[in-house]
């Protein structure tokens, strides 16, 4: 094409664009002549609709507007809720689809390092001696704890992700008994797990603090980069997943308390913000809960027992809490310990000797 | 298919709140319920104006889409209606919805929520129609009838319009212009002299 007809082209489109305009700026003198020729009234012109302004100012564009009403209820006098669309919005597009991706990506992760890494042995082999790590009171703590956690993480990812993940495979009638009875759980369950983490975080604090040279462990990847990471009572990362659980739980917690009991007359902006807090502080932990328990149990050989019978093996705290192993093997003896068997070992773990806690 | 709106007329609405009594007894709403309510803003200023508000039935409604039981259904006269069975009494329409429509009667210990209860358009519920159930669940199914919701029905001055949502417009739009010329054969500034704008 050349210059002259790309500029004849532009003349054109120019030109069409003008006739447009023209046509639609026509019809809008048109309207209120034809107006004036079949009615008597002459003097008619634009009227706008006086509903328009009420509405633009309920919506509270220029700060919150507030009336009167006879019926009481929550923002009653409130006509327009602003903050809901953006609520909804947020929900519906950020905070469910994200969570699904970091609980299924976490997983992934497990699965996936499992399979490279495999299970991590006692390099020594089992040593028959048992040594006493954790106490009745802890392990029962933990136990309603964790069994309360899963029973509130389970109703809680239902109510977030079922609408997605379940309804299409079980049809909504069906997901919502299990969504109603969920939802009951976890309103019942809530204040008493709250009770729960708080005895929690009393029992497990003492041994918990970071040390400087926890910082050792966090550079050696927890001893995953082939060099040994040494650690005390609990290692760094044990530590990490501690306090996690305790501030993210107060978190938790605190905004659960909040929407669980709706009778205080809470703002629906209060609602939205806590269900917001709650539900990104509840992924969050969710997600590190998934590691804590995947390290607890099928991840490596004589970790779970502990916490099942109070007793751990050995040569499992010489490889994994070596520091710890030095401050108690004195105060132990071992040789004379309880068999590797567990049933023998679930019997003495009443008997509560002065190490542990 | 007609698609049902309710529109009110803020500069006939004269907060009598007819409206919230007629629907309250022809649906016998739950204790502590009011599927509608009339809020009054600027009361006792120059500017007072009265809206009477339930639920719009919006056409891409913000309550269905947050559900997360999915128990919202629109009707073909695109009506937004629930399904109590379904409904687990989380309270999110509540929040999601711009006009604070929907409502929860408080049951079982510590006042929890029930399941909740909003505007049906006069139109029943999910339930059989004419059924006793769908009348103690949702209320009144005037519209299977042939007529509109009772509050547009029986409001006196006619600010609180429900129908078809091209006849409503068609009436309001009647009603400006009317509005509109007749005050300026007063040589009065129509918006000025009642909106109170700057």
């Amino acid at each position: 094409m050349t210059e002259a007809n790309k500029n004849r082209s532009g003349i054109i489109r120019r030109l069409v664009l003008f006739v447009m305009m023209a046509m639609i700026l026509s019809f809008t003198v048109v309207i209120p002549a034809e107006a004036e020729s079949s009615g008597e009234i002459v003097k008619t012109s634009a009227v706008p609709n006086p509903g328009t302004e009420l509405w633009r100012e309920v919506r509270q564009r220029g700060g919150p507007v507030v009336g009167v009403t006879q019926v009481s209820g929550v923002d009653a006098g409130t006509l327009v809720n602003v903050s809901g669309e953006n609520w909804r919005q947020f929900r519906v597009e950020q905070i469910i689809p994200y969570s699904g991706y970091l609980l299924g990506l976490t997983l992934l992760l497990l699965i996936v390092f499992r399979l490279i890494r495999g299970e991590v042995k006692i390099e020594s082999g089992r040593s028959g001696h048992k040594i006493f790590r954790f106490s009745l009171n802890q392990r029962t703590i933990h136990w309603v704890v964790a069994s309360l956690f899963v029973i509130l993480g389970l109703t809680g990812i239902i109510q977030l992700l079922g609408r997605t993940l379940l309804i299409p495979v079980m049809g909504n009638s069906a997901f919502s008994g299990i969504a109603s009875f969920g939802k009951l759980l976890h309103d019942y369950l809530g204040p008493v797990f709250a009770i729960a983490l708080i005895f929690m975080l009393v029992s497990f604090i003492k041994g918990n603090f970071y040390k400087l040279k926890d910082i050792n462990w966090f550079l050696n990847g927890g001893g995953m980069l082939g060099k040994h990471a040494s650690a005390g009572r609990y290692n760094a990362g044990e530590k990490s997943w501690f306090w996690l659980a305790m501030l993210g739980g107060a978190v938790i917690i605190v905004s659960g308390l909040i929407l669980d009991f709706p009778i205080f007359d809470q703002s629906r902006d209060t609602m939205e913000f806590y269900l917001v807090i709650h539900g990104i502080a509840s992924i969050a932990v969710l997600a590190a809960a998934f590691g804590h328990i995947y390290m607890g149990t099928v991840a490596m050989e004589g970790a779970l027992e502990s916490m099942t019978t109070g007793y751990c093996d050995a040569n499992w705290a010489k490889e994994h809490h070596d520091e710890w192993y030095e401050e108690v093997k004195d105060s132990v003896d071992v040789s004379s310990d309880v068999k590797t068997n567990n049933n023998e070992a679930s019997i003495n773990s009443n008997a509560q000797p002065g190490i542990g806690a | 298919m007609a698609t049902m709106k309710f529109y009110c007329d803020a500069e006939r609405c004269i907060e009598c709140n007819a409206c919230v009594t007629a629907c309250k007894n022809e649906n016998e709403v739950p204790w502590g319920v009011n599927r509608r309510r009339v809020v009054t803003i600027k009361d006792g200023e120059p500017g007072e104006r009265s809206l009477s508000v339930a639920c719009m039935h919006c056409a891409d409604a913000p309550c269905a889409a947050v559900c997360p039981v999915d128990c919202f259904y629109t009707t073909d006269d695109g009506i937004v209606l629930h399904d109590k069975d379904i409904c687990i009494g989380c309270g999110y329409c509540f929040y999601a919805c711009p006009f604070g429509a929907p409502q929860f009667p408080e049951s079982g210990a510590f006042s929890s929520r029930g399941k909740m209860d909003k505007c049906t358009f006069c139109a029943g519920g999910p339930e059989e129609t004419f059924s006793s159930n769908e009348y103690s669940k949702y209320g009144a199914n005037r519209i299977a009838e042939g007529k509109l919701p009772l509050c547009a029905e029986m409001c006196s001055t006619k600010a609180l319009l429900a129908g078809d949502a091209s006849m409503v417009s068609d009436i309001y739009r009647n009603r400006i212009i009317n509005r509109g010329a007749s005050t300026m054969d007063w040589g009065a500034n129509y918006q000025r002299g009642s909106l109170n704008v700057k």
